[in-house]
């Protein structure tokens, strides 16, 4: 594997974000989006979770919710956007990377694709190239956050840097298993549109037949493992997060990706 | 000459149907080869496998010394699938340049090729122009820029001048006849006399089997005219069979007849001429040798 060719492939996948019209127009999108977030969520929420009257029922609804930790933090907006983005950006991260291969394959440029570089080349680089966009457009939404919170109260610049930091490393790789899931899908169906159908029924209908299928089959539960996010409630609180909540996403990663070679590989183009 | 592809009992099926049977041919270097067959006689397989979209059920597949899908065919080897499309969003600087930055060109060295592939078909002018925004005729000839990038040892071209007119369909040929001495063509198409005048090598498959022709001007002790007339005279068959030195006669399509005679009468086509002026026939063309449309479907 050339990792030259890799390279050149992600950087390529950059441009169709921050250089097409269509890239252009849904980063406008997701602008206004967490312009809304910000202003009407995080902006709000802020003065009712430190303000002396809503504090202490507020502690009280966080407790009951596993968000304890949250609640304490000196740095209130990081606290909602961490919660906002949990589940957002996963989501999104779906969205954002439904077309990796398959857009391509339909058109046959895949074909022009693969007679310069190897199949693994072309898999492994769209996948860093829609993990870095997406990772880019967390850590904007991080340092927005950071602004809106140093505006309230500068003194907390330097621990939000830091916190900010910690988030953007903790949501990139929470993302990490989703554009994973949506290269394999690419590849077994035919559309992005499709890709992304595929995924909203593997993550409800898939879900709710193993839940079903768990009460008669012993370990079989343990399948829920294969699904992206499966921590994702385990480290919303953050806290008594362990090292396998942060490892499990890059072996869902690892294991979809190989996957995704796999079938790739043995895939007419 | 060194052989450049060497297919060896290839085979492919799609569920029960084989549209590969044991295939075997060599192409040589510089041979600009055709290759010929029905709708659905596996050239678009045959085509896919040689480029690596497909993998073969058995058989071996050695291109200049390599196996499929190695690494170090990239750039030496070159195509114009069928039906693929570039990146409708992007202009053509951007995506040739990244197809030459694939190839391992540098940045300045990407931007030189592009322009140069670019101007080999006719579009220097359009180096900034989204796919998007250029007509049928011009996509297929940036599909043929991409397959010249870097300048490959081969290129397969699956019908490269499908749907085009005739002025684009021209121009394609006559690219692909200035570059013949440079790269080994291999070429699919419909249209026999485009193949006839570019290939001198033919391939052709028919439900999934392979013959092998390997060129249309006999040479030998008889030699063949094509004669095209513009009216159908009367018992012109037997006219034609009365002149001397001719040893056979047939009448391939209305008003068109190949005519073998011996070799050895140097003047045949002379007198072939003054005898339809003395029958007061009108010729539309006469051909030296036989056509391939002939040599193919009108074998007696």
């Amino acid at each position: 594997m050339s990792l030259f060719r890799v390279w050149q492939i992600t950087q390529f996948e950059l441009t169709r974000l921050f250089a097409t019209k269509r890239g252009l127009l849904a980063l406008a999108a997701f602008a206004m989006v967490w312009f809304m977030i910000f202003k009407y969520l995080i902006a709000e929420a802020v003065p009712f979770l430190s303000g002396p009257m809503f504090k202490d029922i507020a502690r009280q609804l966080a407790g009951g919710i596993g968000f304890q930790e949250l609640i304490s933090w000196p740095e209130a907006e990081f606290a909602i956007y961490w919660v906002i983005s949990l589940y957002c950006f996963p989501l999104f991260s779906l969205f954002v990377s439904s077309d990796q291969t398959v857009g391509d394959r339909q058109r046959g440029t895949l074909r022009f694709l693969s007679l310069r570089s190897t199949r693994d080349e072309i898999l492994l680089g769209r996948y860093l190239g829609q993990l870095l966009i997406v990772a880019i457009l967390i850590v904007s939404t991080v340092l927005a956050t950071l602004l809106i919170m140093s505006y309230r109260d500068p003194s907390l610049f330097s621990s939000g840097l830091l916190l900010g930091l910690k988030l953007s490393i903790q949501l990139t790789l929470i993302s990490m298993p989703f554009i994973a899931l949506m290269a394999f899908l690419n590849i077994v169906t035919s559309s992005s549109r499709l890709s992304i159908v595929m995924a909203i029924l593997l993550f409800t209908l898939g879900s709710a037949v193993i839940a079903y299928l768990a009460h008669y089959i012993p370990f079989i539960d343990t399948l829920f493992y294969v699904f992206p996010g499966e921590q994702i409630a385990d480290v919303a609180g953050q806290k008594n997060t362990s090292f396998i909540d942060w490892l499990l996403p890059v072996v869902q990663s690892v294991g979809w990706l190989f996957i995704s070679l796999v079938a790739l590989r043995k895939r007419a183009l | 000459m060194s052989s450049v592809i060497k297919v060896t009992n290839l085979s492919k099926s799609f569920g029960s149907k084989a549209a590969l049977k044991n295939v075997s041919f060599e192409i040589e270097q510089g041979k600009t080869t055709a290759l010929i067959g029905p709708n659905g006689a596996g050239k678009t397989t045959l085509f896919s496998i040689l480029c690596g979209y497909l993998e073969p059920d058995s058989g071996q597949v050695d291109i200049l010394g390599q196996q499929l899908g190695d690494p170090k065919l990239f750039s030496k080897l070159s195509a114009l699938p069928q039906d693929a499309q570039l990146d409708p969003r992007f202009s053509l600087e951007k995506q040739l340049c990244f197809y030459s930055r694939l190839q391992g060109l540098s940045k300045p060295a990407s931007i030189k090729e592009t322009h140069r592939v670019l101007e080999l078909v006719g579009l220097k002018d359009n180096v900034n122009s989204r796919v998007s925004e250029l007509s049928h005729g011009m996509r297929k000839r940036v599909c043929i820029a991409q397959a010249l990038i870097d300048k490959p040892e081969i290129i397969l071209l699956d019908e490269a001048t499908a749907g085009l007119d005739p002025v684009n369909a021209r121009e394609i040929r006559n690219i692909i006849s200035d570059l013949s001495d440079q790269a080994t063509f291999i070429l699919s198409s419909h249209d026999l006399s485009e193949l006839e005048r570019l290939c001198s090598h033919i391939l052709y498959l028919e439900q999934g089997e392979l013959s092998e022709h390997k060129t249309h001007n006999y040479q030998g002790e008889h030699n063949y005219l094509t004669l095209q007339l513009i009216n159908e005279p009367h018992q012109a068959l037997d006219y034609l069979k009365q002149l001397q030195d001719v040893t056979h006669v047939q009448q391939t399509q209305s008003k068109e007849f190949v005519i073998e005679y011996k070799a050895e009468n140097k003047q045949f086509d002379v007198h072939l001429l003054k005898y339809c002026h003395k029958l007061n026939w009108q010729y539309r063309q006469l051909i030296n040798g036989n056509t391939l449309e002939n040599e193919l479907f009108n074998k007696e």
